[in-house]
């Protein structure tokens, strides 16, 4: 049911070009390498990526060292997509200005990323992963009441904003072939997590009221547990609740208090107790196995070493290796199945020259 | 006004929850219409997840379901009953996209695949979203945004380090990240459908996009066999980073110091004595002044303060005070839209920004059913006598069957 294989790469022969180095700008321009773009990284002056970053985010994609004004304005004005993850300004000042780049060529596409947007009163502030995850509003949901409030693991922020530019780009690039007018797209990591807060957002708005955050426990029956070989979790809508008690196999459950739905959560603490005592004396592949036996959700927290040998992400190809001087990297590759991707291998920085000489006509 | 992206694009939504409606919700606002197709017997559930005892109407009430899905219009078909997957069938040479987000064997079991839906409109795109996708051994296993994230090894990255507990993130984290992916993909599809005059089927599994916002640790994994390490708020890569109380009640600030003259520069605005001692306990020693120096400041004063010296600050905004900030504000990020049942409330725009073609929430969510005449009728042709009897089929509603507690 695949797309057949002759068809070509969705983005082949256009021509991106990543300038800022960071991981947003860097995880979006990925996206659009491994789906045949022609993405061309101008690299920053100083690394911002860490290396294994850089092995994850970089293959796929020709590079050049940050390169003359002119060189840069030469392979903006061939460019049909140009993302940026600079502070605002930064491209204005290095001879790229948006607005004066979008007016020669109305078909570009320009997408920035920043923490707060191109404009407003924070607009110039500074940010790092935390700082953005915090004022995306997730961070005061996340983590112990009893404690500080969390991050989540690894840049959440800064992929959600590479990831929001992907789709971004892509669309206003959509609407370019069909109109012959692309746009300046202006995201802002806060705005990528803001309208993402699941029924607590909508809820602050409609009634004023502040959710905390609930560790590993919105209700007993929507939580994480300790197993017998790690931690899994459980995550019953209503018309799940049932199953999940049968497999429980506690004829307490059947009492008012715990199958009302109303009446439940005055009962979580003592449901809870349950539910750590039954997810104790089992294994993950235990409970993963009756999950999908008895349609009830439950999951199992795997690091990404076990996922490394997962058969269904090997059954569907999920990951590309990667060379590198340390071996052979093994990285997640196409974002889902259905449309041609290409595997990247890692390149060394060329001379602008040498992509200005491709780039230089149209094909 | 410069035109949408999305314009003239019609996509049929069968998806539910939230990665689905979170997707399409973008959609709409890109200009696509998009309609949500439930049946009167198997609707969406996040109408009634929130009980609203006493309130009439429930499933067209909910703040949840109202806030994902705006811009978009209602259609009630039951796709189970052999005139409801007629009608169905009637509509998608209408459509170029359809989203489902569905378990995975659930639209095969309609009989309504790609295959089938490829019949009847040849290039139509078909987006499905399930948990971990349409093959493998796991495509049986349900799967909801919190499973989703541990099995994507995301939750294994997350604690506070000193328990070895891993953490959930507080929302539902698979789901909107499914759903953002979701959207790009569909508009890579509608660009290959321009290029190639093809459509696809695009199996996307939601695990595998949620794993993807953490390659990095996949290359640690790989190259060198590591598992994660919870670090709590701080990041190896910085001076010092942390969350420490400020004033009020559950009031935060997320602080990192890049370098140490960050922090020299930080506590000489704060107040606080920048020597330390030297070694492994100075960071708990910068932890402990900061708690002392902020815990009697106002959280936004003290995010100003630091952030317009140039150091990363932020406050740690809960989901009221999001909607209160001044730059969201400033920005005109939150939108009122009036609706019949609800008083208005502060929606969010899409964070697709398109500062030319301006994106704008248009209208508020559909009621139950609201365009079934205006589909089945203006769209497909149907006569009188065809809707009526699927109304009394049940095959379309004006009302869920049943409705519950979701």
């Amino acid at each position: 049911m695949e797309a057949p294989t002759a068809d070509p790469f969705p983005l082949d022969a256009v021509r991106v070009l990543e300038i800022g180095g960071g991981i947003p700008a860097a995880f979006a321009a990925r996206w659009l390498a491994g789906f045949g773009a022609d993405v061309v990284r101008v690299d920053p002056e100083t690394e911002g990526l860490t290396p294994d970053e850089a092995v994850y985010l970089l293959p796929g994609k020709r590079r050049v060292q940050a390169s003359s004004p002119g060189d840069l304005l030469a392979l903006a004005r061939a460019a049909d997509i140009i993302i940026e993850d600079g502070p605002p300004g930064a491209l204005a000042a290095r001879g790229l200005d948006p607005a004066a780049l979008r007016a020669s060529r109305p078909e570009l596409v320009i997408v920035s990323i920043t923490p707060y947007g191109q404009d407003g009163p924070y607009a110039s502030f500074p940010a790092t992963n935390i700082t953005a995850f915090a004022m995306g509003g997730i961070m005061s949901l996340t983590g112990m009441y009893q404690r500080e409030p969390l991050v989540t693991g690894g840049s959440q922020a800064l992929y959600l904003g590479g990831l929001d530019a992907a789709g971004a780009a892509i669309t206003a690039y959509f609407g370019a072939l069909i109109s012959g007018e692309g746009d300046w797209v202006d995201i802002s990591l806060q705005e990528s997590m803001a309208g993402m807060l699941e029924l607590y957002g909508p809820r602050g708005a409609y009634e004023g009221a502040v959710s905390i955050r609930s560790g590993n426990h919105v209700r007993a029956v929507w939580g994480l547990y300790p197993c017998a070989d790690g931690y899994a979790g459980v995550c019953a809508l209503e018309r799940q609740v049932p199953a999940l008690f049968a497999l429980l196999g506690d004829p307490e459950l059947d009492e008012p208090r715990f199958r009302d739905p109303l009446e439940r959560p005055n009962h979580d603490d003592e449901l809870q107790a349950k539910l750590y005592a039954w997810f104790g004396e089992r294994t993950k592949a235990e409970l993963l196995e009756l999950g999908v036996r008895h349609r009830v959700p439950i999951g199992a927290v795997v690091t990404p070493r076990e996922l490394l040998d997962n058969p269904s992400l090997r059954e569907r190809g999920f990951f590309d290796t990667v060379e590198t001087p340390d071996g052979t990297a093994r990285i997640p590759g196409r974002p889902f199945l259905g449309l041609p991707w290409r595997p990247g291998r890692l390149n060394e920085p060329v001379p602008a020259a040498d992509i200005l000489a491709t780039w230089s006509t149209r094909p | 006004m410069k035109r949408l992206p999305l314009e003239g694009i019609r996509i049929a939504d069968l998806t539910m929850m939230w990665a689905g409606p979170y997707a399409t919700r973008t959609l709409a606002e890109m200009g696509a219409e998009v309609i949500k197709i439930e049946s009167p017997r198997a609707w969406d559930n996040i109408r009634t997840l929130i009980p609203q005892p006493g309130v009439d109407e429930p499933w067209n009430s909910s703040y949840y379901f109202n806030d994902y899905n705006r811009d978009k219009k209602s259609l009630t078909l039951d796709l189970a009953h052999p005139l409801g997957r007629a009608a169905f069938l009637q509509l998608v040479p209408h459509c170029d996209v359809v989203i489902e987000n569905y378990r995975a064997d659930v639209l095969d079991n309609l009989q309504l695949g790609y295959d089938v839906l490829r019949q009847v409109r040849p290039d139509i795109i078909l987006v499905s979203m399930a948990g971990y996708g349409k093959t493998g051994p796991e495509r049986h296993h349900v799967g909801f945004g919190p499973i989703i994230e541990q099995m994507s090894g995301l939750a294994s990255m997350t604690g506070y380090g000193d328990d070895g507990v891993p953490f959930k993130t507080g929302i539902s984290y698979g789901d909107p990240v499914a759903g953002k992916a979701a959207a790009a993909a569909v508009a890579l599809a509608l660009v290959q459908r321009r290029r190639t005059g093809r459509g696809c089927f695009i199996d996307l599994a939601q695990r595998e996009v949620l794993s993807s916002l953490i390659g990095e640790a996949f290359v640690a994994a790989s190259l060198r066999g590591e598992t994660p390490v919870h670090r709590g708020n701080r990041d190896p890569r910085a001076f010092a980073q942390g969350v420490y109380r400020c004033a009020g009640e559950e009031q935060w600030l997320a602080l990192t110091l890049r370098t140490r003259e960050e922090w020299e520069r930080a506590a000489a605005l704060l107040g606080i004595d920048p020597a330390l001692p030297g070694g492994p306990g100075d960071h708990d020693v910068i932890d402990a002044r900061l708690a002392d120096a902020l815990a009697a400041r106002d959280p936004q004063e003290a995010f100003e303060l630091l952030a317009r010296a140039g150091i990363p600050a932020g406050r740690v905004l809960d989901t009221v005070a999001i909607h209160d900030d001044p730059h969201l504000a400033a920005r005109r990020f939150w939108v009122e839209l009036p609706h019949p049942r609800m008083h208005p409330w502060k929606q969010p725009r899409t964070a697709w920004r398109l500062r030319e073609a301006d994106p704008w929430p248009r209208r508020h969510a559909p009621l139950f059913g609201e365009h079934n005449d205006e589909i089945l009728r203006g769209l497909l042709g149907l006569d009188e006598a065809r809707i009526d009897e699927l109304r009394r089929e049940g095959v379309i509603g004006d009302a869920p069957v049943n409705p519950g507690v979701g």
